[in-house]
């Protein structure tokens, strides 16, 4: 028996079945590991300790949700006792004293957290070129990028390791790399998720959520990572429902919004195509589509390039080199200290960013910048409160196109930032919105967008789901379609 | 964005740009405020900011100590420290 390529639910019932033993799956994962090892995908692997809880799941049977699930954590959680990068040099060496939230719930629940996956650094980029580690690469071409930030988590479960990871999502980085890799992944309503132990990038903006094979597996995972936390301030104690109930409803009168102010002219006509496709698909299960107006989506990705650097350069202002993480050598005073420790520790777009962010911040640039944005901010907000009076959920592609190959954006940053185009109006309005496959463009994926209404994630599960059981393309791997 | 305004904002973050990548980004933070300032050209009279999704106040708990003391953890995981100080360069002379 092997557990490449399989599910959370199949696994599950694979270990009740006793088809395959608990210690028999995290040795095949660290022998999966090691035959991908050229996809870059993992930082700091977690064997020892892995092998141990599985043993003890051996000996006893856990009825617990998430038991002997091997999972995989986005290098941006922290982890106690185990190497927190953020995939940037100047966490090089940290090992954090405490777990974050997301984390203890995720183990709470019996998963196994097989190691810690690579990404952007800081979380700031879309193909995961930005690592301090290197480059992660897609498991369906050599030259392609798995998208970003959760580079590594998508990566990892698209080239069958592991069935699930955690990722985090700020301007799309649980939706994007999920788009380029073939796999689902979900963005929860700000609040869902407590930040807790997550390494800061915009407070205001980052969410974590589950990355997996299928929608239903996204409904498992999200049901142990939420949970009303008093050490995240806007963490919601609102009632967390069971997000698996919802799956199979009808989804017969149900309302899609579709965007008419998105401009579509610039994506290739493939791309077009796979989209419209699958609306088809969901007007056949009798949901009706209805046109809506975001008058105000355009200026998404401005409004986000200066509150998400706004909050960047408060947030990273922590990395000094006196507390934790690293610290240049022999600097001859303070000053040099906290300048040198930063100056080696941050790459070229983790820097561009803090600089653009002192600068929107700086006295006389203030409101014309960043309250500016916040302004716009609301405007994209109002926009969405509107159309979901009238729609269950709006529709977009994920990405402008399936995954590009490394280097092709250039030197210019601005082409990078616009891979974002459709995924960053759901952070700055809050709201949960997840990604899908639903294509394939000359053998590579490609996904489709559903955002929900604040606090709606079981809706969004629901369409995606029902999309799941008409359709094949979540099975699709880089190896062919699995059975 | 010229020279004097990237030395500025590069000491307010705390960096030091290499003399060899600084006409590179000088143009990168120039284009980045071009792009931004599409903005500009929308009316934005008698709209609030919006800071935070949720627009909820700091939620207030019971003033009970929960949190542990974890002083010997965080001062083993420092770059320099003794029992119980941060160490960094001597500041005052």
């Amino acid at each position: 028996m092997t557990i490449k390529y399989k599910t959370i639910k199949e696994i599950k019932s694979m270990i009740s079945q006793n088809e395959i033993s608990n210690i028999e799956i995290v040795q095949e994962v660290y022998k999966l590991i090691d035959e991908n090892k050229h996809l870059n995908a993992f930082i700091t692997l977690n064997e020892e300790n892995s092998l141990k809880k599985a043993e003890v799941l051996d000996k006893s049977s856990s009825n617990l949700p998430l038991a002997g699930i091997p999972i995989a954590q986005k290098d941006l959680f922290c982890t106690k006792g185990i190497r927190t990068t953020c995939a940037s040099n100047i966490l090089n060496n940290f090992i954090p004293p405490y777990s974050a939230t997301v984390i203890e719930n995720l183990e709470k629940a019996g998963c196994i957290s097989i190691g810690k996956t690579n990404m952007d650094e800081f979380a700031m980029g879309s193909s995961n070129e930005t690592s301090f580690f290197g480059n992660v690469q897609n498991p369906w071409g050599q030259k392609l990028v798995p998208g970003g930030s959760s580079g590594g988590s998508a990566s990892a479960i698209a080239a069958g390791i592991v069935p699930a990871a955690s990722g985090t999502d700020t301007g799309g980085s649980i939706r994007q790399p999920a788009s380029l890799c073939g796999i689902s992944g979900l963005k929860p309503t700000y609040g869902r998720i407590s930040r807790w132990g997550m390494i800061a990038f915009a407070s205001s903006l980052d969410q974590a959520g589950p990355m997996a094979r299928t929608a239903e597996d996204c409904a498992i995972m999200l049901n142990e990572m939420c949970s009303h936390d008093e050490k995240d301030t806007t963490s919601l104690n609102d009632k967390i429902p069971n997000f698996e109930d919802n799956l199979n409803n009808s989804l017969n009168g149900k309302k899609i919004g579709i965007v008419k102010d998105l401009d579509l002219s610039s994506l290739d006509n493939d791309v077009v195509a796979v989209y419209e496709n699958s609306l088809k698909e969901f007007v056949s299960m009798g949901a009706e589509l209805i046109n809506i107006n975001l008058p105000n989506l355009s200026l998404s990705v401005p409004t986000y390039y200066v509150v998400a650097p706004a909050e960047c350069s408060s947030n990273l202002s922590r990395f000094d080199g006196v507390k934790f993480g690293r610290r240049s050598e022999n600097p001859k005073d303070l000053e040099e200290l906290y300048i040198q420790t930063r100056s080696e520790g941050f790459g070229d777009e983790v820097k561009r960013r803090i600089l653009i962010g002192s600068y929107v911040l700086s006295a006389g640039y203030y409101d014309a910048y960043y309250k500016k944005a916040q302004q716009v901010r609301r405007l994209i907000k109002n926009d969405f409160d509107s159309a979901f009076k009238n729609v269950d959920v709006i529709m977009t592609p994920t990405t402008r196109g399936p995954a590009f190959e490394m280097g092709s954006k250039g030197s210019d940053p601005i082409q990078m930032y616009l891979e974002d185009l459709f995924t960053i109006s759901a952070n700055l309005a809050g709201l949960p919105a997840m990604s899908i496959p639903n294509g394939n463009i000359d053998n590579k994926p490609i996904g489709l967008q559903i955002i929900g209404d604040f606090l709606n994630e079981s809706t969004i599960l629901n369409f995606a789901h029902m999309y799941q059981k008409v359709t094949n393309w979540h099975n699709y791997t880089p190896e062919g379609v699995r059975q | 964005m010229d020279k004097k305004t990237v030395t500025t904002i590069s000491y307010l973050s705390r960096l030091k740009i290499d003399g060899e990548k600084e006409e590179k980004i000088i143009k990168d933070l120039d284009n980045i405020i071009e792009f931004v300032d599409q903005l500009d050209d929308v009316d934005t009279s008698n709209i609030e900011p919006l800071t935070n999704p949720l627009e909820k106040t700091a939620k207030t708990r019971t003033d009970e100590v929960t949190a542990k003391n974890l002083k010997n953890e965080l001062l083993e995981i420092a770059p320099s420290s003794n029992e119980d100080y941060f160490l960094v360069p001597r500041v005052v002379e």
